[in-house]
């Protein structure tokens, strides 16, 4: 019974464990501390029981391509989500649809104190998954998990074909499983049916330069094709708010609208009507009319010219000019009315009043200089003329309204573009495509 | 953060929309002259318009 | 808390009690299993090797569960036929005695709940519900098991069981229940799942390389 027992040593320390395999004696290390059920000899491609200390051979299998190497190499140690992994495992899967065989990649990723981690590379997109600890419920097209709803994307048979490194459960090659995604961007829900046991896991789209970052892998990653089920799109989420903002926009400018209506004085400074004679103008036809005065400050002018032109026209040269500077304003207009009746029916073309607006008139003494002509058949007729000042011009809101649908509508078109480009890879592709896509419509 | 790009956008074409309406922009165009002399108003024939080319007038030089 | 001492009857190494409840210990030293009479110490029965495992806890391990801390003073391993799992005796710092769970580095932590009337395993059957505190729970996973080895204090007695059976049940969110039956009284324990990080454990077991 002594008093003093000496210290007992802690116990030991986990360490990676260096076996070899029994075929062909291979070094076969296992780093996930007993946490992998099989690992797979790189030399012979035996896959082994891990958790057999002789590595019983479980499977042999012929690899169908020449080493494919995986992009993140095995041992690689990256920081994902705040942990540090290490990249133990690697497989190959492979499903084939209307006779295309698609290839994709996933990584197993350990850590001792937080577990396994899956990484999946399809076609340049990635994707952070984990297995989900609570069971999210299935209601068919859809799925429901922590409160956020799935869409169904793709169902497909889903084949191993190639095995590098370890694994926590019992991977065979050449087994199939039934692989149901669904998808909330940026997440997607997958469920994974092999024999009767159904196992759920939960991705997150990563970007390729993420996990190259994460990894610090040298060079760049794979550019990514097309558009994945679960991407994120760079527009979707702003084009309610876009079009909510176009809404607030247009409102203001309704309230601009009538607001610079009822400000305008729209004054009438002349009120003329003359008459035009085919004789006289062949002498001076030219004339000037009052001084007028355009008061209250630089603003719009409006001239306004009509005649009651019957399959005639006339047109009126104007020169809107300030007596005291001297300077001018040069226009001609145009008021021709045609109409008649043919075997369609009656039609017209043109018509009896001409309105122009002359922009940001300073104030002063005008007179118009008019000169008048005239379709030759047209002997005589009079002609009115009236000029206002400060009108408002509605055709700067119609540009104003123009100007501030075009990036609404550029936006929703393109976030409508990537959404079908999306879908378009699903088993519910949008309608009118029918080239590469999945099925349409198929048995699955 | 495209939202924020498209308010100060949308902002931007309401200011210009609401000056162009204040300073009495229009969109018809009409070509301006300069130093227009007083004697048209006594002979309106005299006058030198742009459009030199397109009507025909008679009278003096 | 006093934290009596004894000697191994066995080996005569000095066994340390840290919760003054421990029912039964193993000694580190010679690996007999220790039962506390009021006298003395017992040994009933020995541990074989336990087999290497991964979790990252350890006996002395720390953490926080809540607004309590705890320190982790025992452990049972099971086994079933998809691997095994560790359940950990933990000491929290108001004397309770609590449990910790580490499945394939899923945790859940939870207390042994006094409740009356608790079904014999025959009659449960997965989706059966019960209610226990105000909470529903249904039976999800029906687990045949098998005590694999002990190690540390435990607040009863327990070793060499042969077969033993689990149910667990799950209510909403991160609630669940198991009832326990190892002995012929079953057992219930009610708790929560948690998550790895907000255990805030210190002490882990350090793994080479990591």
């Amino acid at each position: 019974m002594g008093a003093g027992t000496p210290p007992l040593p802690g116990p030991p320390k986990p360490q990676a464990k260096a076996l070899n395999c029994p075929k062909c004696g291979a070094a076969v290390v296992l780093r996930s501390f007993g946490q992998a059920e099989t690992v797979v000899c790189a030399s012979c491609h035996c896959i082994l029981d891990a958790k057999d200390p002789n590595l019983a051979i479980l499977q042999q299998f012929e690899a169908i391509t020449r080493d494919i190497k995986p992009l993140i190499p095995l041992g690689t140690r990256g920081r994902l989500r705040g942990t540090d992994y290490e990249v133990i495992g690697f497989q190959r899967r492979s499903t084939k649809v209307d006779g295309i065989t698609y290839y994709w990649h996933e990584y197993v990723l350990f850590n001792p104190y937080k577990g396994i981690r899956y990484l999946s590379e399809y076609n340049g997109h990635w994707n952070d998954i984990s297995i989900c600890k609570q069971l999210p419920m299935d209601q068919g097209g859809a799925a429901n998990y922590l409160g956020e709803s799935y869409k169904h994307f793709q169902t497909c048979d889903a084949g191993t074909d190639f095995v590098l490194g370890e694994f926590p459960w019992q991977v065979r090659v050449g087994e199939r499983a039934a692989v149901t995604d669904y998808v909330h961007p940026p997440r997607i829900l997958s469920s994974e049916k092999l024999d009767k046991e159904v196992t759920w896991s939960i991705g997150e789209y990563m970007y390729g330069r993420e996990v190259w970052e994460c990894f610090k892998l040298p060079g760049s990653p794979p550019e990514p094709m097309g558009v994945f089920a679960n991407q994120p799109s760079p527009v979707t989420i702003n084009v309610s708010g876009i079009w909510a903002a176009f809404a607030a926009f247009a409102v203001f400018l309704l309230v601009l609208m009538a607001g610079f209506d009822m400000r305008a004085k729209k004054e009438p400074v002349l009120q003329e009507t003359y008459q035009y004679n085919r004789t006289d103008a062949k002498s001076e036809a030219s004339f000037v009319t009052d001084v007028f005065e355009l008061g209250g400050g630089t603003s719009t002018v409006e001239v306004k010219t009509s005649s009651p032109v019957d399959n005639h026209w006339i047109y009126l040269n104007y020169a809107l000019i300030n007596q005291d500077t001297g300077q001018a304003w040069d226009f001609g207009r145009e008021v021709s009315y045609y109409h008649g009746y043919d075997s369609d029916g009656s039609w017209s073309e043109g018509k009896r009043t001409d309105t122009v607006v002359i922009p940001s008139v300073p104030q002063g003494h005008y007179y118009l200089r008019i000169e008048p002509e005239a379709d030759p058949s047209l002997p005589a007729i009079p002609y009115s003329v009236s000029v206002t000042r400060d009108v408002p011009v509605f055709g700067i809101y119609g540009i104003a309204f123009a100007a501030l649908l075009l990036p609404a509508l550029v936006i929703s078109w393109r976030a409508y573009t990537f959404e079908r480009s999306r879908w378009s890879e699903s088993d519910h592709p949008p309608m009118e495509l029918s080239s590469i896509s999945t099925s349409s419509g198929d048995d699955e | 953060m495209f939202r924020k790009f498209y308010m100060l956008y949308g902002f931007l074409v309401l200011g210009t929309a609401a000056f162009g309406q204040y300073r009495g922009w229009s969109l018809d165009t009409v070509n301006q002259l300069k130093n227009v002399p007083k004697s048209v108003r006594d002979n309106p024939g005299s006058y030198r318009s742009v459009y030199s080319g397109y009507h025909h007038y008679t009278g003096g030089k | 808390m006093t934290q009596p001492t004894a000697n191994c009857p066995n080996c005569g190494a000095k066994i340390v009690f840290r919760w003054s409840s421990s029912v039964q210990t193993v000694c580190e030293y010679c690996k007999s299993i220790l039962v506390r009479t009021d006298v003395d110490l017992k040994k009933v029965g020995q541990v074989a090797d336990l087999p290497p495992d991964s979790s990252p806890i350890q006996i002395n391990a720390e953490g926080k569960y809540g607004n309590k801390s705890f320190v982790v003073v025992g452990r049972i391993l099971y086994e079933y036929d998809q691997g095994g799992w560790n359940e950990w005796h933990v000491m929290m710092n108001d004397g309770t005695s609590a449990w910790l769970s580490d499945a394939q580095s899923e945790y859940a932590l939870s207390l042994a709940t006094k409740t009356p009337n608790l079904p014999a395993a025959s009659q449960v059957h997965v989706g059966e519900q019960f209610i226990w505190n105000y909470q529903r729970y249904t039976v999800s996973v029906i687990t045949p098991a098998h005590y694999r080895g002990v190690e540390g204090e435990l607040p009863f007695q327990y070793w060499d069981k042969t077969a033993v059976t689990f149910v667990d049940l799950r209510a909403e969110s991160r609630k669940f229940a198991t009832l326990d039956y190892s002995d012929p009284e079953p057992a219930l324990y009610l708790g929560e799942f948690v998550e790895f990080d907000d255990l805030k454990l210190r002490n882990l077991r350090s793994f080479e390389g990591w």
